[in-house]
């Protein structure tokens, strides 16, 4: 930039810029980083800047607008046909002007930076959304990131190529020919020094080239000249240092990436990685849960199968027993009578056994669909009773029902609130060993409540916690002790809450324990498990 | 004339129990051991009632039953079905097909008698 200068020296210094060096005012301000004065430049015998030929230059007055230590011009003031020194005020004041500038530079370079910042982030949060929109699309993604990446880095085409077995493919591209693009699918790309993609896997890092056409190791020159490609620039996709891919930026000039362009591809490539992590993994998610989905219905095929196996033969264990008894063969002894129900009772057992495991199964796979209907709370508690009134009469034990008179007609599935009452009561039976059981049946704002008492030995806390979990019961000798599978609260829980209702218990050791449940006496639709 | 029921059964144990349990009532029995064989017997002497075991090599209980019920002149032999498998929904699947009542196993074979004494009487 200059003011007031002839035509011809203006040109001149245009045409032949210079370094720092004794060879005029200038190059000495820059070498010595401090104001320079040359009196009369053609009497010095260093001054030899090819301006002194075009114009009869006096004296020379050269300021350098520094930052810091960092120079960012040089003011010049030339006397031009006659040595004249600049006086100490006129040099002040020069000095103040290129402070100014200093300033005025550097608060451009400051904004351009912003704007240049302000613009990555935007291109970068960009990128993002693009990868949280669409994770599960990964050509969505590529094709974004190429886009992105030619727009910030001032590039004409962009490629990206991802491995397949030991080769790389080009699998997304931006501003190239179809013709350059169906080159490149065609021609899978492994390390090595022929190719941009090769040569950035043979060496992990970046790979710039000045001009891919002038290039004598380069293989691709004849579509790289079809599609008139020259300054390339290639960054690899790195994931725990191994790479998945590359990004190939390519320019229709040679025209070096600026370390900045560079770094952007950089901060691209890091976000194509992560896209493509995101991916495969979510790719691999939806795989596994497929995987575990098929195992469930192998599961429940299983475990149908098995029920159904092992209910043949029982059934033809419980029904032989049964005839004996009934003396289809003969009028059995009493001692065989007594065997008899003994095979009776456990088979039964062994039934329920296979039935609970069966429950629980349905239940976790769910597969258990509640059978609603029309039901009597009366009735369900008339059933439980007469099923169990004889163990407790074996025992001994009071047992007592307390059902509220005109109970309104439940809606609901009858045969499973049946399982659960029966389990509360049996329950209670057999862990009490005096005194008695009681069943209390009632209804209060648009539910039923069902509590069943006993005066067995209590629960602990710690223990009660544990209760509705599957396998467990209050003490673990007890299963050797009383038998059971642990299952039936876990059940009767489940059961409870697809009816929408509660279960609970409260119990002092030492001072029995009471189960109740609520149910809404309509349940129209079954609940789903949380 | 005694009633006669076809037993379609294909477990050998399972229809000696019914045997067992038949044997003092007066009804005529015929067996089949899958579903083939029962369209085949009813073919050959139209039963008064049908226990139809559901779990059947060649043609299963319910595809049996279907093609019974089908039958303007078979459809009204009542089907009781006899089932192991434990799964939801199997009772309604004995319902679609047409079956007139359902009996998981194990079955106690009292009440089941009494069951076919209703059906009979």
């Amino acid at each position: 930039m200059s003011f007031n200068a002839p035509q011809e020296l203006k040109d001149f210094i245009t045409q032949n810029p210079f370094g720092p060096g004794r060879h005029n005012a200038a190059g000495r301000a820059t070498l010595e980083r401090r104001t320079v004065q040359i009196r009369d430049a053609l009497a010095d015998p260093e001054y030899s800047y090819g301006a002194k030929d075009i114009e009869k230059i006096g004296t020379i007055l050269a300021v350098p607008i520094l930052k810091g230590e960092d120079l960012l011009g040089v003011i010049n003031i030339f006397h031009l046909d006659q040595v004249r020194l600049f006086t100490d005020k006129q040099i002040a004041l020069v000095e103040t002007f290129a402070d100014q500038a200093a300033i005025a530079i550097d608060n451009v370079r400051l904004l351009d930076e912003l704007r240049q910042s302000l613009q990555r982030q935007t291109a970068t949060a960009d990128v993002l959304k693009v990868i949280s929109r669409s994770t599960f699309d990964l050509k969505t993604v590529l094709q974004t990131l190429v886009e992105s990446v030619a727009r910030l880095c001032e590039a004409d085409m962009t490629a990206i190529r991802r491995p397949e077995g030991s080769a790389f493919l080009h699998v997304a591209s931006h501003g190239s020919p179809s013709e350059y693009d169906e080159y490149m699918q065609s021609h899978p790309v492994e390390p090595g020094r022929g190719t941009v993609a090769g040569r950035v896997l043979l060496e992990g890092k970046p790979v710039h080239i000045a001009d891919v056409q002038a290039d004598s190791e380069y293989t691709m020159i004849g579509a790289s000249k079809r599609a008139g490609l020259h300054t390339t620039l290639g960054i690899p996709l790195l994931r725990e240092g191994t790479p998945i891919g590359v990004i190939i930026l390519a320019r229709r000039k040679v025209q070096a990436f600026t370390e900045k362009q560079i770094e952007l591809a950089i901060t691209f490539a890091d976000q194509a990685v992560i896209a493509i992590e995101n991916v495969r993994l979510f790719d691999e998610i939806q795989d596994k849960s497929r995987q575990l989905e098929e195992a469930s219905k192998h599961k429940s095929q299983f475990l149908a199968n098995m029920s159904h196996e092992l209910r043949t033969p029982l059934n033809a264990i419980l029904g032989y027993t049964e005839l004996m008894a009934d003396g289809a063969y003969g009028e059995p002894s009493e001692k065989m009578d007594a065997v008899l129900k003994r095979l009776a009772s456990n088979g039964r057992h062994l039934l329920g056994l296979i039935n609970d495991v069966l429950d629980l199964s349905k239940i976790e796979a769910g597969q258990l669909v509640l059978d609603l209907n029309d039901y009597s709370l009366q009735g369900v508690t008339q059933t439980v009773y007469s099923a169990v009134e004889p163990l407790a009469a074996d025992k001994k034990l009071g047992f007592k029902v307390e059902v509220t008179p005109d109970l309104p007609p439940g809606r609901g599935d009858e045969r499973r609130l049946t399982q659960v009452l029966l389990n509360l009561v049996g329950n209670a039976i057999k862990f009490t060993d005096a005194g008695e059981v009681s069943i209390n049946v009632g209804v209060a704002d648009g539910s039923f409540k069902v509590a069943v008492r006993d005066t067995g030995p209590g629960i602990s806390a710690t223990d009660q916690a544990k209760l509705f979990q599957e396998f467990q019961q209050a003490d673990n000798s007890i299963t050797r002790k009383k038998g059971g599978t642990g299952l039936g609260l876990a059940i009767s829980k489940r059961i409870i809450e697809m009816h929408g209702g509660r279960i609970w218990i409260d119990s002092t050791p030492g001072e029995g324990s009471t189960f109740s449940f609520t149910v809404p006496v309509r349940v129209e639709c079954q609940v789903e498990a949380a | 004339m005694s009633k006669r029921i076809l037993v379609v059964e294909d477990q050998p144990d399972n229809r000696q129990i019914i045997r067992d349990m038949l044997a003092d009532t007066g009804y005529e029995i015929t067996e089949a051991e899958n579903g083939a064989e029962a369209l085949a017997a009813i073919a050959k002497a139209r039963p008064d009632l049908i226990l139809m075991d559901i779990q059947l090599p060649v043609i299963d209980g319910y595809a049996a039953t279907r093609r019974i019920k089908t039958d303007p002149a078979l459809k009204s032999i009542p089907i009781i079905a006899v089932t192991s498998y434990a799964l939801s929904g199997e009772e309604k699947k004995a319902c679609e097909a047409g079956c007139d009542d359902y009996v998981p196993k194990p079955y106690s074979p009292l009440q089941l008698l009494a069951k076919i004494r209703q059906y009979l009487s």
